[in-house]
């Protein structure tokens, strides 16, 4: 039973992670229906401004949190602008094409400034965890799963609560329907690759003290937080949270009892059976039905 | 003046043809040249930089000391992306050049593998660090091994836990890729002809973002010491740092990985305390100990094995190739073979029939962060 305890949390810890990352995958789908494939590397970005204003600068911790949050803000209006926006009006393939070619020009950039070595980042908490009875609590995986709670919220307060949300929705749902209706649809793609950005950038900032940094850090999380988005139903929401964490639990219980060098195989076991199955995930509607 | 269609052919092609033997012979007269496969990109691009250091370290002494058959000594660089295709593909632009003489091949066994067919198509010398022992016993004759092979490291780490520190309930960990899982056996064999046959043997997959798992397999076993082949320092990282948390706290012997710099610095007061098994140690013998010195002087930071060992296969092979007269890649082979009794930064060269330098390892403790020489354990056999 406390081997089943600790096992549950650390999976829901490392779900969290991919859920905050397919978060940003699923909103970018959302408005602008091509899957940003450099979204990994946002967290990779924003894990690195971290080292460069809390380490290399020594400057508080919570200072360069939010300074680097806001380098992701502003990262996410160059990425619109930059990748989305000149290709906006072409079909879906050419804008993934650059994303693609965004996530390799931003992971070699960042090894041309900053060199191969991983770096080091401290946790938020001085206490690396807690120990509650049987089981470890890593302090870092607690902030995550707090954090994944909170958003869940606030996603849920934004989207379905306010008037930007809506025109958000709004957005994504019809793009000449809501230009009809005085929707700056520009507007609202560049607040959503601003989102995304900044969400991403908090994934890849609260699992850096748990993963390290390192170049390679956002395309491996990327990789299982897209295979989450589509068991949670690509596009949904909630779906992107429900299918990290059930991903995580899968992975880790199925490394613990089945095998452990075959754990990246049961993610990838429940992503075709999925495809095959119900492709359209947990929470999906029936392509039938959209039409 | 007229000018046949014959004489036209012909002038064209020696037009044509002119700027490339131009180039292939002043080339072949200005410098000898020696390929290198290395990560530049990829997970181990941090070695491979390291492994560059180390080279062009050796190089730059060789050159000073007059080059090579009176010629200064050029490495020629190439990115194997720390991927299989990426070493071969790297490797077959490399032998396209035909005036590079002599090549410098992974120190990941799992490449050394895959490039391994096409060395022997090339027939000429390729100096590794990988550390499987098939790699030198598969009558390849043109791999030429620059650290002890996993032999050696799993009979060291074996040795040293069951006779120094009298633990016989072993758990091992091993990556399972070519190095892990080659190495993982070695252990368990020797460990087993100890007469302590290892409780668990449990490997995983590179790049885990998790090792809960594994840790709670290592607690589960009851095993009073731990053996590990980790492959990459990040997973080595997060695998300490769990195995501390989850209050395993047993003695633990490792692969090389243990004690490399980067594990150190990652994983921190989690790797307080651990033996590794080193092909490089800097305070074991003279040779490391200058050796070391001129790294941290041209780098201004601490070597390891990584760099050693390029280190060592260049002075080795610019060695050979002076004693052999040639570059003649026969001739070169056997001149490496014949090399014995060479102290190099790794320990001291003797190369069997095989093509295998060393026989033996280090054994070091981290010492609060710090790496400290224990004793070094060789083999005659």
């Amino acid at each position: 039973m406390d081997l089943v305890l600790q096992l549950l949390f650390t999976g829901i810890g490392i779900g969290a992670v991919y859920a905050l990352v397919a978060l940003g995958f699923v909103l970018i789908f959302r408005a602008t229906n091509v899957v940003n494939f450099a979204q990994g590397e946002f967290s990779m970005v924003a894990a690195y401004l971290m080292v460069v204003f809390s380490v290399d600068l020594g400057w508080p911790y919570w200072l360069s949190f939010l300074i680097a949050l806001a380098g992701m803000a502003l990262f996410g209006v160059i990425f619109n602008l930059g990748v989305y926006y000149p290709l906006r009006n072409r079909t879906y393939l050419p804008v993934i094409i650059a994303t693609i070619g965004a996530s390799i020009l931003l992971s070699n950039s960042v090894l041309a400034i900053y060199g191969p070595q991983p770096q080091v980042l401290q946790g938020w908490f001085d206490t690396p965890g807690i120990q509650l009875g049987p089981v470890y609590l890593d302090s870092q995986y607690l902030l995550i799963i707090g954090v994944t709670i909170l958003l869940v919220l606030f996603n849920f307060w934004f989207f379905e609560k306010t008037l930007l949300g809506k025109k958000l929705q709004a957005t994504s749902q019809d793009k000449e329907m809501a230009s009809l209706l005085g929707i700056s649809v520009s507007t609202m793609i560049m607040i959503t690759f601003i989102y995304s950005a900044v969400l991403g950038g908090l994934a890849g900032i609260l699992v850096a003290p748990v993963l390290f940094v390192s170049i390679q850090m956002g395309s491996t999380i990327a990789l299982k937080a897209f295979a989450a988005t589509i068991i949670g139903g690509f596009g949904d929401v909630a779906g992107a949270i429900v299918g990290g964490l059930a991903l995580g639990v899968i992975e880790t219980f199925g490394a613990a009892y089945i095998s452990v060098p075959y754990k990246d195989g049961f993610a990838f076991l429940v992503l075709i059976a999925f495809l095959v199955f119900r492709p359209q995930g947990i929470f999906g509607e029936r392509v039938a039905e959209k039409a | 003046m007229k000018l046949t269609r014959r004489e036209f052919s012909a002038g064209l092609a020696a037009g044509l043809a002119a700027p490339a033997l131009m180039r292939s012979a002043w080339a072949q007269g200005a410098t000898i040249k020696i390929g290198m496969c290395v990560p530049v990109t990829g997970p181990a691009a941090e070695q491979g930089l390291w492994a560059q250091n180390g080279a062009k370290l050796a190089l730059a002494a060789v050159n000073k000391a007059g080059g090579v058959l009176g010629k200064q000594v050029e490495l020629v660089i190439e990115d194997d992306q720390t991927t299989n295709p990426g070493i071969v593909l790297a490797f077959s632009k490399l032998a396209a050049q035909s005036d590079i003489v002599a090549f410098l091949g992974s120190i990941r066994s799992t490449q050394v593998q895959a490039m391994a067919p096409d060395v022997i198509k090339v027939g000429k010398p390729v100096m590794i660090g990988g550390t499987n022992p098939d790699l030198t016993h598969s009558g390849n004759p043109w791999l030429f091994r620059f650290r002890p092979n996993d032999n050696y490291s799993g009979r060291v780490i074996a040795d040293f836990g069951v006779n120094t520190l009298g633990k016989k309930k072993w758990a091992i960990v091993h990556s399972t890729d070519a190095f892990g899982t080659a190495g993982g056996k070695a252990l368990s064999e020797a460990l087993t002809k100890l007469g302590a046959p290892p409780v668990l043997d449990q490997g995983y997959a590179n790049q885990s973002q998790d090792f809960t798992p594994v840790v709670l397999a290592v607690k589960q076993s009851g095993a009073d010491v731990l053996g590990t082949y980790f492959t990459f320092e990040n997973d080595l990282g997060i695998f300490a740092r769990q195995l501390r948390q989850l209050g395993v706290n047993i003695p633990w012997v490792g692969s090389p990985s243990v004690v490399a710099v980067s594990s150190t610095k990652l994983a921190g007061p989690a790797l307080f305390n651990t033996y590794g098994v080193a092909d490089f140690a800097e305070d074991s013998s003279d040779a490391a100990k200058a050796f070391g010195k001129a790294y941290r002087d041209a780098y201004k930071t601490a070597p390891d094995n990584q760099s050693a060992w390029p280190y060592d296969a260049i002075t080795i092979l610019s060695a050979a190739i002076n004693k052999a007269g040639s570059t003649d890649p026969n001739k070169i082979r056997d001149a490496i073979l014949a090399t014995q009794k060479f102290a190099g930064a790794e320990g001291e060269y003797n190369f069997d029939k095989n093509g295998d330098g060393l026989h033996g390892y280090n054994v070091v403790k981290n010492d609060k962060g710090k790496i400290v020489y224990d004793k070094h354990i060789d083999f005659n056999d």
